[in-house]
């Protein structure tokens, strides 16, 4: 016991640190304590840069991960040099490939500078991400597409971690990391669970998005607003989300998106669904893409409600107000309503308490709300950016300002 | 205790260790005690001095207690919590009296050391007291575990100090989730009922919060109304504390406070609140959860308040029933009245929802006909009294 305590508590512990290749007597890791004092006479050690590797590789892929994959075969498809798929060994495109995920294991070499990746090539690399690859109209399947990004982006968060970055470029990359795992939960909404797993998608995106939060704390952020509110909308319903937002500043919070934000919320917290869907309607795109997987519960509620509040005899609501009100087109509708037990007789529903049933009788997967969502994705196209319209144009603040280096183009021997 | 020596306190403390007077040496150990502002006791390396004086371990306990009196005098909280956590680990720390002290000085140094770390930029919001509420689970740990000693003397009786200590930490920084196992232990526990009447009244407190927040306001009157009550009356300030959570739920169930209560505990914030909703004014209601929005965010208080519009609703409808004095209601004089109310953007649809959700929740007993876009009440009793409704 004895011995133990003095190894813990003396304050000359010492360890041979891996970063500065030197003795240090700091504790490891983030959060641990900030340095311990000498003995009286002697200077406190602090050593800046053992906690913080700075990565030196300033391409998308580090040269030793692009020749071992390329030696085993292991290159996406997406990152073959054009007219070399159907050779034996395809040569990698270095302007293509991105370093890949790999799960921190035990036993595994310590990390090496020339294996991470800088911030700025972090967020060139995002940038391609995006705008190369999620938004061509040429890959496909997208379910492919969105694996292949999902993975890289993983990585880029991956080489964020181990160098403690914050900062512009982080919040950059965060924020877009954000805008794709949001338009991915919409778009892939419908495709099966091997394909697809929301669930994982819905995890990465939180701690993405907290991350972010976080970030936001600290100085001015010119998309701040934009990505609160967003994740106002993803969380509806959360009180903890709910609450982070109206403790942000005033100026933040007054700012529109954040009140339309705030107000679907409170619709939502004072159990009104048809103001809720109303607003619903002023979302943009985006927006609406965040907010799409709570439209089913809520028009589940309105049901609910109604079944209630219309459950006598002879009471008849008409099919088009409903549907009008539900957003949806009156043949959804009333497949909506008959999968909850609601019964509908030509342009009439027939609401009533003892039929209505909480649990759907069919699967809802088929449900598409045009009017809320897929409607607004042209209109964001073409009123922003005219040449946008071929992309998604939901990634609005692309490479302008850091373009992808000319290094990259130049090494991968053309134009993508 | 000022102006003793170095030597005269080491005495003391090794003549409460050796008496095993556990009290008397919890209070040399804590920073209630006026030894710590004693300069002579303010040492940066006090372990010799100890070492003479003491057997270890309690030397190197009390030579970190030392240092921590000195990083305290230099106003650095960094380091004094970092003291602390050495004095909190070591055996000696697990007599009651002690354990109470030190794991209360702990939190508070995390929280100091946090506040300190905040002004400059430094370090991560809730790290520290993550840390220390580490630390405190480990000795809330070893008491639960306690079987071997007798009922009288067993640790366990150190248990719900602690989590009262946990709780404190768990809301501050915002997990509200990791209460759950601490409640489900004392639950299980047959000393619930028997801790001292000052500790039960914090875990009550707490566990209220922790229940509004879970939304079950049943769960969050009963206990909040039970530290209200058992609150000792000289704690004003504890009072009040526990007033502004009890009064939210109390209003959502219909018991609005009298202007009295408001101004004896210095509550004025929720009088415009409870005229309001008494009167079904939507229009006051908005002005006054804004005036005093800060108030309320600050408390956490504000969304449940909000639900407050659903009573108000209630509350103006009635007012429209007993106005036209029949049960056939058209849905118009409702809309009419909203809009009177300055309520923005509101239509016959939204009418009918809101409607919709009263009788739902059964503060209507009656039914919407939309094709006579008439609300049709019972004859009897159409606004049940809101304590009667869940």
């Amino acid at each position: 016991m004895k011995v133990i305590f003095l190894f813990i508590f003396s304050p000359k512990t010492v360890y041979f640190c891996r970063f500065c290749r030197g003795f240090c007597s700091r504790g490891r890791g983030r959060g641990r304590a900030q340095g311990t004092r000498w003995q009286q006479g002697q200077l406190k050690e602090e050593c800046q840069d053992e906690s913080e590797p700075r990565g030196t590789c300033m391409r998308m892929c580090p040269d030793r991960e692009l020749r071992e994959r390329e030696a085993q075969k292991r290159l996406h498809r997406f990152e073959v040099l054009p007219g070399t798929e159907k050779d034996r060994l395809p040569r990698a495109d270095p302007a293509r490939t991105v370093k890949e995920y790999s799960r921190p294991a035990a036993g595994k070499d310590c990390v090496r500078a020339h294996d991470l990746r800088p911030p700025s090539v972090l967020l060139e690399t995002v940038c391609y991400l995006i705008d190369h690859v999620a938004v061509s109209p040429s890959l496909q399947p997208w379910t492919e597409v969105y694996d292949f990004v999902f993975d890289r982006l993983r990585s880029v968060r991956q080489d964020m971690i181990i160098q403690r970055t914050s900062g512009p470029e982080c919040v950059a990359v965060l924020e877009k990391t954000v805008r794709f795992l949001i338009y991915a939960s919409y778009r892939l909404r419908d495709e099966p669970l091997r394909l697809y797993d929301p669930r994982i998608n819905d995890t990465h995106l939180q701690e993405s998005l907290s991350w972010l939060l976080d970030c936001y704390s600290h100085g001015q952020h010119p998309h701040q607003e934009e990505m609160q509110a967003l994740g106002l909308l993803y969380n509806l319903g959360s009180n903890r989300a709910l609450q982070h937002a109206l403790e942000l500043p005033e100026r933040v919070r007054e700012a529109p998106a954040i009140r339309l934000a705030l107000a679907v919320n409170r619709a939502h917290l004072e159990r009104n669904p048809v103001r809720l869907l109303r607003l619903a309607r002023q979302l943009d795109f985006l927006q609406s893409c965040a907010l799409h997987r709570h439209l089913g519960a809520c028009c589940r509620d309105l049901l609910l409600l109604y079944s209630h509040a219309y459950s006598s005899r002879n009471c008849r609501f008409p099919l088009q107000r409903l549907a009008h009100i539900l957003a949806l087109e009156e043949s959804q509708a009333a497949w909506l309503c008959q999968a909850h037990g609601v019964t509908v007789d030509r342009e009439w529903v027939v609401f009533s308490k003892v039929s209505y049933t909480e649990a759907p009788t069919k699967d809802l997967r088929g449900l598409h709300f045009c009017e809320l969502v897929d409607s607004k994705r042209e209109a964001h196209c073409c009123q922003d950016h005219p040449w946008m319209c071929l992309r998604l144009a939901i990634f609005v603040d692309p490479c302008i300002i850091f373009p992808i280096s000319l290094k990259l183009l130049i090494v991968g021997g053309g134009v993508f | 205790m000022a102006h003793i020596t170095i030597n005269q306190y080491l005495q003391q403390v090794l003549e409460a260790v050796e008496t095993r007077d556990g009290a008397f040496c919890g209070e040399l150990l804590s920073f209630k005690h006026p030894h710590v502002a004693n300069p002579r006791l303010q040492l940066p390396n006090p372990e010799e001095k100890c070492q003479q004086v003491l057997e270890p371990p309690y030397d190197e306990m009390v030579a970190a207690h030392l240092r921590c009196t000195y990083a305290v005098s230099n106003h650095d909280f960094v380091e004094a919590y970092r003291c602390q956590t050495v004095v909190v680990q070591y055996p000696l720390s697990r007599a009651l009296p002690i354990m109470f002290a030190v794991t209360l000085d702990l939190r508070i140094f995390a929280n100091s050391a946090e506040q300190q770390l905040q002004k400059k930029g430094k370090g991560k919001v809730g790290d520290m007291l993550e840390k220390a509420a580490e630390q405190l689970m480990s000795c809330f740990r070893v008491c639960a575990s306690d079987n071997r000693a007798g009922i009288d003397d067993s640790k366990k009786w150190g248990m719900l100090f602690l989590i009262n200590q946990l709780f404190k930490i768990y809301f501050k920084i915002n997990k509200l989730h990791l209460c759950k196992p601490l409640i489900r232990a004392i639950d299980s526990s047959n000393l619930k009922d028997e801790y001292s009447m000052a500790q039960r009244v914090t875990y009550k407190y707490y566990v209220g919060r922790k229940a509004m927040f879970d939304s079950d306001f049943k769960l969050a009157e009963e206990f909040l109304s039970f530290a209200f009550q058992h609150c000792h009356r000289s704690c004003q300030r504890n009072k009040r504390m526990i007033l502004i959570y009890l009064l939210p739920v109390k209003m959502l169930l219909g018991h609005m406070p009298t202007h009295q209560l408001l101004r004896k505990y210095d509550l004025m914030q929720f009088a415009e609140v409870t005229r309001a909703v008494s009167e079904g004014n939507l229009l006051l209601l908005n002005d006054a959860l804004a005036k005093h929005e800060t108030f309320f965010i600050r408390c956490g208080i504000f969304l449940i308040l909000e639900k407050l519009k659903v009573i108000t609703y209630r509350n103006l409808f009635k007012k429209v029933y007993l106005l036209l004095k029949t049960h056939q209601l058209p849905l118009d004089a409702f809309l009419v009245s909203l809009k009177m109310m300055q309520v923005e953007e509101v239509d016959i649809d939204e009418v009918q929802c809101i409607l919709a959700n009263l009788i739902y929740m059964g503060h209507i007993k009656g039914y919407i006909s939309h094709q006579h876009q008439k609300l049709v009440v019972s004859k009897q009793n159409p606004f049940p009294p809101l304590s009667t409704v869940s």
